[in-house]
C-alpha cells in the first residue's frame, strides 16, 4: 500500500501548493511531501534490499500495474532523494520578494507534479505507461524550464519540449512494436517482467526495431550524443533546484527505461544491444568531453557534464556483465554529486547574478560559501578521488579491463581525464583567478541580485545534506545499499 | 463476414490509411497555418477510419473504443483548446515560411515515405497475419513525415501539428499491430496528447509575449559561442 | 466491323459537336456562382461560327509552322478520340493504334505546334506564354508518367478499355487508395493542363498574367476558330480519359446495338456536366496561384501520384 502512497502524495501536494496562502505554505508543503516521499521510498527500498516485497500486499491484480525490483527501488530512492534536497535549496533560491506568489504557487505545484512523474516511472510496470509518465515528466517540466521567462529561458524549454516529444514519438511506436512483439509470442501480460518471460519467442526483428526506436526516442530525453542537442540549453535556463532535478535524476530515470530493455534483448539471438549501448555511450562521453572545454557558462558545463555521465552509465552497460554494478554505483553516485553540483552553481548565481564564467573570479573571496561548493562539486563530478563518483567510475574501469575492453575502457578513461581537465580549468579559475586586467567586478543583477552573498540558510542546509552523500559513498558504501546495487545489477541481465 | 465485404472493408481501410499518407505530405507542405490544423484534423478523422474499420474487420470492440477516442479528442478538443489557450499567437501569421522550399521538402518526404516502406513491409510480415492492409508502413511514413515536419517548420502551430501527426502515424501503425492494448493505457495516450497541446499553447504564448514572434524556430540565442555574447548584453 | 467504324466516327461527332457546349457551361456556371447572368451556353457555337466567317490575318514574317499549327491543334483531339472509350466500354475500330500513352504523346505533339507557332510571330506575349506553358508542361509531365505507369501497375495493361474495368471489378477495387489517389492526382492535371484555375485564368484578359491563352493572340479568323476549337476538344478529351478510363467505366454502352451507343451519350454528358459542378465550385473557391507557386501546385500532384503507386506496393 505505500507503494501507492508515494504517488499519492506528490499529486496532493501539488493540489496544495496551488492554495493560495502565505508564502511560506507551497514551499512549505512541497518540502513535508519530499520528506514523507523521502521516508516511504527508502523503507520501500530497504525491504527490497532485504529480499521483501513491497507489492504483494496490493494484490494480484495489481501486480500487471505496479513492480519494485532492486534496480526501480535503486531510481525511486534516488529520485525521493534529490526530490527532497531539491525541495529544500528552492526554498532560499525562490525566497526573494520580488518573485509574484502566483509564480510561487505555480512552481511549487509544478513541482510536485514533476515529482510525481518521475516516482512514477520506476513503480509502474506495464510499458505503455511508463512511456506516459516519461511524457508527463517532459510536459510538467516544461514550465519549470521555462520558469524565468527570458528569451533564453523560453528559447530552452521549446526546444526541451520539442525534441523530447519528438523522442517520444518514436519511443510510442517502439513501444506498441514491443506489444506486437509480445503478441506474436503469443501473449502474457505486458510488464516488464512479462517481457523478459516471452522475450525468447518474439521475433527478433520486432524486439530490435523496438528497443532501437526506444533507444533513440528516450535517448534524446536521456541527452545521448547526437541527440543532447536541447540539453545544455533546457538544463541550464531552469532555476538552479529544477536544474538539480532534470539533471541529477530526470536523465537517470529515462536511462532506467532503456536498461529495463537489456534483459529482453539478451534474449533475443544477434541482438547487439550492448554493442549499441557501448558506441552510442562512447560518443556521448567523447563529445561532451570535448564540449566541456568550450562552455561559457557554468551551468552548461554541468549541463554537459551530464551528457558525458549519461554515456559513462550507457558505456559500463555496454562493457558487459561484470561492469553492471559499476554502472549502478555510477547512477547513484552521479545523481547525488550532479545535484550538488547545480546547488553550488545555484548558489553561486545568487551570490553573482551572472551564469557567465568569464565574469566570475576570485569567487572564494567574494562568497566563500559558494566558491568552497563549486570546488567540490568540480571535483566531485569529474571523479576525483575519494569521492563517490570515483570509486564508480573505477569500478567500471576495472570490469572494462578484466573484461578485455581494452579499447572501450581505454576510451573512457581517456575521455574522462578530458573532462576532469575541462571542468576543473573552469572551475578553477572562477574560484581562485584574480580578476581580469580592467574589467571592473560586475554588479550582482537580475532576478537574484537581491540576495547578494548571503546564502539562505536554506540553501546552505541543501548543500550541506547534498555533501553528506557526495563525501560518504567515496569511502563507505552501506551494506543495505550494497545489496541493492547487486539487486539492480542483477535486473540488467536475464 | 462474406469475403467480399471483407475485401471491401480491407480496401476502404487502404483508402483512408492512402489518404492519411496524403495529409501527412501536405502537413510538411502546407504553407498556411490554418490549413495544416485542417490536416490535421482530417488526419485525425482517417484515423479514426480507419480504427473503425479495423475495429469491423477484427470484431474489436477495443478499436471501436480507439476510434471514439481519436474522434472526440483530437478533431474537436484540440482545436477547441487551441483556440482558447493561445488564439491570437497562433492564428496571427497566416501565411508560414519554412526552412526548405516546398518542392524540395515534398522530395524528401517522398524519399522518407519510400524509406518507411522498406521498414515497414517487414515489420508487417514478421507480425503475422493480425496486420492487414497498409497500416504499418504508412503509419511509419506518417511518424518520419511528422519528425520531418519538425525540422522544417519554423512556426509554433506548424511545429506542434508535426508532433501530433507524429503520435498519430504512431497510432495508425499501433492499430493495426497492437489490437488488444489496454483501453486505460488508450485513455492515458488520448489525455497525454491533449496536456502536450495545452502545455506548448501555454509556452508558445510565453514566447509571442516576451519574444514577439511565433516563428519559434528562429530563437537561437542560445549556443556556446554566442553564450558570452547574450549574457553580456542582458 | 462497318459498325464499330461508325461508332468510332460518332465518337469523334460527339467530341465535336458538344465540346463547345462543355465550355458554355463551364463559363456559364461560373458566372451564375458571381451573381452575374453571363452569356448564353450556346455562346461558343456563335463565336467559332463568326470566326469561320471572318478574314484570317497572317503576319508576314510568319513561316509555315504558323499557317499548319491550328489544324494539328484542331486534329490531334480528334486522333486521341479514336483510341479512347467517349461512349462505349468496349475497344472501337481505331482502339488498336495506341494505349494511353499514344493519346497522351498526340496531345503533346498539338502542345508541341501551338509552342513553335507562339513564338513564331516574334510577338512578345506569344514567347512568354509559351515558355510558361513549357515551364507548366514539363511540370505537369513527370505525374502524367507516374499516373499512367501506376495505372497500368495496378490493371496490368495501359490500353484504356482494360484499365477501367479494373476499377470496378470487384466494386471493392473503386474505394482502393492507389484508384483515389490517382483520380486526384489527374485531377489538379486537368486543371493544369486545362488552364483552369488555379494554375491559369482561362478568362483572364491581361497579356502578362496569360499562360495558354496567350498562345493564340495572333490567330484570327479561321485559325483562331481552329485553335479555340481544338482546345475545347482538347479538354473535352482530357475530360472523357479522367471520367471514363480513371474513375469510372459507368454510363459507358456495353451493348453493341445503336441504341446502347446513343443512350450513352446523354450519361456520358451527364457524367462531365456532373463533374463541371465540381470544377465550378474548386474554381469558384480558388484564386489563380502565382507563376512561381504553380510548381509546389504540380509538385503536389507528383506527391499524390507517388503516394498512389506507394500505396499500390504497400498493398502488394
Amino acid at each position: 500500500m505505500s507503494v501507492l502512497i508515494i504517488l499519492l502524495v506528490p499529486l496532493v501536494a501539488a493540489a496544495l501548493a496551488g492554495i493560495p496562502a502565505r508564502r511560506p505554505w507551497a514551499s512549505g508543503v512541497t518540502v513535508v511531501a519530499c520528506l514523507i516521499v523521502l521516508a516511504l521510498a527508502a523503507r520501500a527500498a530497504w525491504i527490497v534490499a532485504a529480499g521483501g516485497s513491497v507489492t504483494a500486499a496490493l494484490g494480484p491484480a495489481w501486480a500487471n500495474w505496479v513492480a519494485v525490483d532492486g534496480l526501480s527501488a535503486l531510481i525511486l530512492v534516488l529520485v525521493a532523494l534529490i526530490a527532497t534536497t531539491a525541495g529544500i535549496f528552492s526554498v532560499g533560491y525562490l525566497a526573494h520578494e520580488s518573485l509574484a506568489r502566483a509564480k510561487l504557487r505555480l512552481y511549487h505545484a509544478n513541482y510536485n507534479l514533476f515529482v510525481f512523474s518521475m516516482l512514477a516511472i520506476p513503480l509502474i510496470a506495464e510499458p505503455t505507461l511508463v512511456w506516459i509518465v516519461v511524457e508527463l515528466t517532459t510536459l510538467a517540466s516544461a514550465l519549470l524550464v521555462s520558469f524565468e521567462n527570458t528569451r533564453e529561458a523560453l528559447e530552452a524549454a521549446w526546444k526541451y519540449v520539442v525534441l523530447s516529444l519528438m523522442g517520444a514519438g518514436f519511443a510510442l511506436f517502439g513501444f506498441l512494436v514491443l506489444f506486437a512483439a509480445m503478441h506474436a509470442a503469443g501473449g502474457g501480460t505486458y510488464t516488464w517482467t512479462g517481457l523478459v518471460a516471452a522475450a525468447p519467442r518474439m521475433p527478433p526483428l520486432l524486439v530490435q526495431t523496438a528497443f532501437l526506436l526506444i533507444l533513440i526516442g528516450l535517448g534524446t530525453k536521456v541527452g545521448l550524443v547526437p541527440m543532447h542537442t536541447w540539453l545544455p540549453d533546457a538544463h541550464s535556463q531552469a532555476p538552479s533546484p529544477v536544474c538539480a532535478l532534470l539533471s541529477g535524476i530526470e536523465t537517470t530515470s529515462i536511462l532506467y527505461v532503456i536498461l529495463r530493455l537489456f534483459p529482453v534483448m539478451q534474449a533475443v539471438p544477434g541482438a547487439h544491444a550492448e554493442t549499441w549501448a557501448l558506441v552510442l555511450g562512447l560518443i556521448s562521453v567523447g563529445t561532451a568531453a570535448f564540449l566541456l572545454l568550450q562552455v561559457h557558462d557554468y551551468k552548461r558545463l554541468f549541463a554537459f557534464s551530464t551528457v558525458e555521465h549519461m554515456g559513462v552509465i550507457l558505456t559500463a552497460v555496454g562493457l558487459g556483465a561484470s561492469a553492471h554494478y559499476g554502472a549502478m554505483q555510477q547512477i547513484v553516485s552521479h545523481a547525488v554529486t550532479k545535484s550538488f553540483c547545480f546547488f553550488a552553481a545555484g548558489a553561486t548565481l545568487l551570490a553573482v547574478g551572472t551564469r557567465d564564467i568569464a565574469a566570475v573570479r576570485g569567487l572564494i573571496r567574494r562568497a566563500p560559501a559558494a566558491g568552497a561548493a563549486l570546488v567540490l562539486g568540480g571535483l566531485g563530478i569529474t571523479g576525483a578521488p575519494p569521492l563517490a563518483v570515483f570509486l564508480s567510475e573505477f569500478a567500471i574501469l576495472k570490469a572494462g579491463i578484466s573484461q578485455g575492453h581494452y579499447v572501450g575502457a581505454g576510451l573512457l578513461a581517456l575521455f574522462i581525464v578530458i573532462a576532469f581537465f575541462g571542468v576543473m580549468l573552469h572551475v578553477n579559475r572562477m574560484v581562485f583567478g584574480a580578476p581580469e586586467n580592467g574589467a571592473a567586478e560586475p554588479e550582482p543583477s537580475g532576478p537574484h541580485g537581491a540576495n547578494g552573498s548571503r546564502l539562505p540558510i536554506s540553501c546552505a542546509l541543501a548543500l550541506i545534506l547534498a555533501a553528506v552523500p557526495v563525501l560518504v559513498l567515496g569511502v563507505y558504501i552501506p551494506p543495505p545499499l550494497r545489496a541493492l546495487l547487486a539487486q539492480a545489477a542483477a535486473a540488467l541481465a536475464r | 463476414m462474406s469475403d467480399a465485404t471483407r475485401q471491401l472493408i480491407e480496401n476502404l481501410n487502404a483508402l483512408a490509411a492512402g489518404l492519411f499518407l496524403l495529409t501527412a505530405f501536405g502537413i510538411v507542405a502546407m504553407r498556411q497555418a490554418r490549413g495544416c490544423l485542417m490536416l490535421f484534423i482530417a488526419q485525425s478523422l482517417l484515423l479514426a477510419v480507419s480504427a473503425a474499420l479495423l475495429g469491423l474487420r477484427f470484431d474489436s470492440g477495443h478499436l471501436y473504443g480507439v476510434a471514439l477516442v481519436n474522434l472526440i479528442s483530437k478533431p474537436i478538443i484540440v482545436p477547441w483548446l487551441l483556440r482558447r489557450v493561445a488564439p491570437a499567437e497562433l492564428y496571427t501569421r497566416r501565411e508560414v515560411d519554412q526552412v526548405l522550399n516546398i518542392p524540395t521538402a515534398l522530395l524528401i518526404a517522398l524519399a522518407l515515405a519510400i524509406g518507411a516502406y522498406f521498414l515497414g513491409i517487414p515489420l508487417a510480415k514478421a507480425v503475422g497475419p493480425s496486420s492487414v492492409g497498409p497500416n504499418v508502413p504508412i503509419g511509419i511514413a506518417g511518424l518520419l513525415l511528422g519528425a520531418f515536419t519538425l525540422t522544417v517548420r519554423r512556426e509554433a502551430l506548424p511545429l506542434l501539428i508535426g508532433l501530433l501527426a507524429m503520435e498519430n502515424g504512431a497510432f495508425l501503425a499501433g492499430i493495426s499491430i497492437a489490437h488488444d492494448l489496454s483501453m486505460l493505457v488508450e485513455l492515458a495516450i488520448a489525455t497525454d496528447g491533449l496536456i502536450i497541446v495545452f502545455i506548448v499553447g501555454v509556452l508558445v504564448r510565453a514566447v509571442a509575449k516576451q519574444v514577439g514572434t511565433t516563428a519559434v524556430g528562429e530563437l537561437a540565442s542560445l549556443r556556446e559561442a554566442a553564450a558570452r555574447n547574450t549574457e553580456r548584453a542582458a | 466491323m462497318g459498325e464499330r467504324i461508325f461508332y468510332n466516327v460518332l465518337q469523334v461527332i460527339t467530341v465535336m459537336a458538344f465540346a463547345p457546349l462543355v465550355s458554355g457551361v463551364l463559363a456559364r456556371l461560373k458566372e451564375m456562382v458571381q451573381s452575374k447572368r453571363g452569356p448564353s451556353i450556346f455562346q461558343p457555337y456563335r463565336d467559332l461560327w463568326k470566326l469561320f466567317h471572318k478574314d484570317e490575318i497572317v503576319s508576314e514574317d510568319s513561316s509555315w509552322i504558323f499557317r499548319f499549327t491550328p489544324y494539328v491543334v484542331f486534329v490531334a483531339p480528334i486522333f486521341v478520340t479514336l483510341l479512347i472509350p467517349v461512349l462505349t466500354s468496349y475497344p472501337l475500330f481505331f482502339a488498336f493504334m495506341g494505349d494511353m500513352l499514344g493519346g497522351g504523346f498526340v496531345l503533346a505533339l498539338a502542345g508541341f505546334f501551338a509552342t513553335l507557332a507562339a513564338v513564331d510571330t516574334a510577338n512578345p506575349y506569344g514567347p512568354i506564354g509559351a515558355s510558361r506553358t513549357r515551364m507548366v508542361g514539363f511540370l505537369a509531365e513527370p505525374v502524367f508518367m507516374i499516373v499512367f505507369f501506376t495505372v497500368s501497375f495496378v490493371a496490368g495493361s495501359t490500353i484504356p478499355y482494360i484499365v477501367q474495368q479494373k476499377w470496378v471489378t470487384p466494386i471493392a477495387n473503386f474505394f482502393a487508395p492507389s484508384h483515389v489517389l490517382l483520380v486526384l492526382a489527374f485531377l489538379m492535371l486537368i486543371l493544369a493542363e486545362g488552364g483552369r484555375i488555379p494554375v491559369d485564368n482561362p478568362t483572364g484578359h491581361f497579356e502578362l498574367a496569360m499562360i495558354d491563352e496567350s498562345k493564340s493572340l495572333e490567330y484570327s479568323g479561321r485559325g483562331f476558330a481552329l485553335m479555340k476549337w481544338g482546345g475545347q476538344m482538347k479538354f473535352f478529351v482530357l475530360l472523357c480519359i479522367f471520367l471514363n478510363v480513371l474513375v469510372t467505366p459507368w454510363g459507358l454502352a456495353a451493348g453493341q446495338t445503336l441504341g446502347d451507343v446513343l443512350l450513352a451519350m446523354p450519361l456520358v454528358l451527364f457524367k462531365i456536366f456532373c463533374f463541371i459542378l465540381v470544377l465550378v465550385f474548386i474554381e469558384s473557391s480558388l484564386a489563380k496561384l502565382r507563376l512561381f507557386r504553380i510548381a509546389e501546385f504540380l509538385g503536389a500532384a507528383f506527391v499524390t501520384s507517388v503516394a498512389a503507386m506507394i500505396a499500390q506496393v504497400f498493398l502488394g
